[in-house]
């Protein structure tokens, strides 16, 4: 467990040992290996309220696989996701209802996640449909009243998505996460698919709207320097565990975790005297496959400073204030006799 | 090849050795249903041999179009290089035939792009693959080509590279892909290299190995490349000059450090400062540029940038600014399009929070 909001107060999103395992076939018929892609293996935090928690890591490391299983958009193998203490995990369809209305959802692409047949006050509109929130008059007020809030003019009220660029289709599937009032906004790479100056308007809005309405997010995302300007807290994934969790300004400054300092030292930095002078760790070699099962820490093959004990003994991320699942790094992990 | 005085750009007389590409007063434009989008509207550019020049520009910023343009890949229609030359070894491009400009792409000027399943045939072997430019272009022996074709997938960093030759694209993963065609792209030696986003669609850690094996092949083959990105922080790590695009036209052009040390467009400041940064405070909100990049199916009077522009006067209406010098700093000339002086405003505060970062 990794209690790190410190207070009494139950969390307002808790997710416990939560792992979606897919499992596969290959080869011929006749000669068909089975197998098992462990997408999220096993991960734990919380989220307060009001708060933001970054989850960051490379492509296929599980962050969106994450957040879909949080809202049984993918069906978590095991574990636990609560809200407000209340376990959602493997509710039916219509018992959850009440639940995600307190948890929604931003996606990536503002050109997939929008229907293309539906105009903007339609596509605001449909949770209140969904959740009998508002009708008739009501609810198109409380239309106008959302696309004044994430900054759309309202006079776009019967438009299609194809009409708006990027940055305001986006604006367009937060005001769509809004309608519900939710406690919760789960945010799989919001910017990512964004220009720079477009992405900096959406992160301003979120961070906003978060401070007016006292949101939560999850925030996923791959860009390192975004997640750093938005989250309280961050967690790094690798190949389906969280392997560092801790507060925003404590990982930037101090990141424990070889891949976390590798990650780090890996992004660019605008700045040319900076990028000179500066030591890149350069990884060898490719992210590891989720196919494969690894008894040990699944970075091993790639880290520069691993020990015997890390191919053999998987190191679990400790309960404290800022974690590292590393044998070598976290203190709280190295003085533990090794065993297998 | 003559040159009317009035399109000379200082940046370029200032070149001691001749550039091996000079692009002059490009324009290419696309026949949508929309109307004419005028892609690219004048766009000059010089390389000169071995250096790295960065192309940054938003999308539809006209970045890709100019360099498409340049290797005869713009689809006609709709598009249409409308007029402008690029010259490479004194012949225009432009102009070239067919057949002519075969000879020249993947020979001596090659590009590689953001997804390297678009460059690559799905269907063929990446032995097939590299040894189909070798043979075609240096008439070289099939036994040859495939040595040469095992020596490059080493030099690109791919292990066992003898036994990964019979391997099709699909058995490679992303970042292992664009290290084949980096290797497809450099095995006839070209003089220079066209990189389109060649890091955009990978994770940074694998974008830091890519970014290093391309300095090192330089390095060592003192290969030119123009570099086509939308990150600013790659940019910094290994450009020697920039050129700032925004709606179809260089706005800010300098060599790097001055570039990020004192930009004078305003683009270019408000680039700089809505980039989060890992030392950036949470409590401070973005420098975001408002607004969205003009529609280029409309006919632009003036600055293009204006609308969005904190700096705009009355002038900016109706006159298109043109690239002119800004305070020089020794080196490279400084050139923007804009008509506000902004050398003692706030283009330093602005870009302030970038330069602090220091470890």
């Amino acid at each position: 467990m990794n209690d790190a909001v410190e207070s009494n107060e139950t969390p307002l999103l808790s997710v416990r040992d939560l792992k979606v395992h897919f499992p596969f076939r290959r080869g011929s018929l006749f000669n068909s290996q089975k197998g098992v892609i462990r997408a999220v293996d096993g991960i734990s935090f919380d989220i307060g309220r009001g708060e933001t928690l970054g989850l960051v890591g490379e492509s296929g490391c599980g962050k969106s696989t994450t957040a879909r299983a949080i809202i049984n958009l993918v069906p978590p193998t095991s574990g636990d996701v609560q809200i407000d203490g209340v376990s959602i995990a493997g509710m039916s369809d219509a018992a959850m209802l009440p639940y995600r209305r307190r948890v929604q959802m931003v996606f990536q692409d503002p050109f997939a996640s929008l229907n293309p047949r539906m105009t903007v006050g339609a596509i605001i509109g449909e949770p209140l449909v969904v959740h009998s929130l508002a009708k008739g008059r009501d609810r198109k007020l409380e239309v106008l009243r959302l696309m004044e809030l994430v900054g759309l003019n309202p006079r776009f009220l019967n438009r299609y998505p194809h009409e708006f660029s990027g940055g305001q289709r986006q604006r367009i599937g937060i005001a769509r996460a809004l309608a519900v009032q939710p406690d919760i906004i789960l945010c799989d790479e919001p910017v990512s698919a964004l220009d720079v100056s477009i992405q900096a308007q959406i992160i301003n809005l979120l961070m906003d709207l978060q401070q007016k309405l006292g949101l939560s997010y999850l925030f996923i995302a791959h860009d390192l320097a975004v997640v750093r300007h938005i989250a309280t807290r961050v967690g790094v994934m690798y190949l389906g565990r969280i392997v560092e969790l801790a507060k925003s300004e404590d990982l930037y400054a101090g990141p424990k975790h070889p891949y976390t300092e590798a990650l780090l030292s890996a992004v660019p930095v605008p700045d040319p005297e900076v990028a000179a002078k500066r030591q890149r760790i350069v990884l060898s070699g490719e992210v590891p496959s989720p196919d494969r099962y690894y008894p040990g820490c699944a970075f091993a093959d790639r880290c520069p400073v691993k020990i015997d004990r890390c191919t053999t003994d998987r190191p679990e991320l400790p309960g404290k204030p800022h974690a590292a699942a590393c044998w070598v790094r976290e203190e709280a992990l190295a003085e533990t006799p090794a065993n297998a | 090849m003559t040159q009317t005085a009035s399109q000379t750009d200082p940046t370029e007389s200032h070149a001691s050795d001749d550039p091996i590409l000079r692009v002059d007063d490009l324009h290419v434009s696309f026949k949508t249903d929309e109307g004419m989008v005028r892609a690219v509207r004048g766009v000059s550019f010089d390389v000169r041999a071995g250096e790295t020049v960065a192309i940054v520009g938003e999308s539809g910023s006209g970045k890709s179009v100019t360099n498409l343009a340049m290797m005869g890949l713009v689809p006609k229609p709709p598009g249409n290089v409308d007029s402008g030359r690029a010259l490479f070894g004194g012949r225009d491009l432009l102009t070239m035939s067919d057949r002519e400009l075969q000879d020249i792409r993947g020979r001596h000027i090659a590009m590689i792009f953001q997804d390297p399943m678009t460059a690559l045939n799905p269907l063929m072997t990446v032995e097939q693959q590299l040894t189909e430019m070798t043979r075609l272009h240096l008439s070289v022996t099939r036994h040859e080509a495939r040595r040469h074709a095992i020596e490059m997938l080493g030099l690109v960093g791919i292990t066992a590279p003898e036994k990964r030759l019979r391997d099709y694209p699909h058995q490679f993963s992303g970042g292992m892909r664009q290290r084949v065609m980096i290797a497809m792209a450099l095995s006839c030696e070209p003089e220079l290299l066209i990189a389109d986003e060649p890091t955009t669609a990978l994770d940074v850690t694998i974008q830091a190995q890519i970014m290093e094996l391309l300095a090192d092949l330089q390095e060592r083959k003192g290969t030119a490349i123009v570099l086509i990105t939308h990150d600013l922080g790659v940019v910094a790590g290994v450009a020697d000059r920039v050129l700032v695009m925004y709606a179809g036209r260089i706005v800010e052009k300098a060599d790097v450090r001055t570039l990020f040390a004192g930009p004078q467009h305003p683009y270019t400041i408000g680039l700089l400062g809505s980039l989060p940064n890992v030392e950036s405070n949470r409590d401070e909100p973005l420098a975001a540029i408002p607004g969205q990049p003009p529609d280029l199916s409309q006919p632009i009077l003036g600055c293009s940038f204006r609308d969005r522009c904190d700096h705009r006067f009355d002038r900016c209406q109706n006159e298109a600014p043109l690239l002119t010098p800004r305070a020089d700093l020794g080196g490279e000339p400084h050139l923007a399009a804009c008509h506000a002086d902004l050398s003692n405003t706030d283009s330093h505060t602005a870009n302030a929070n970038h330069s602090e970062n220091g470890q």
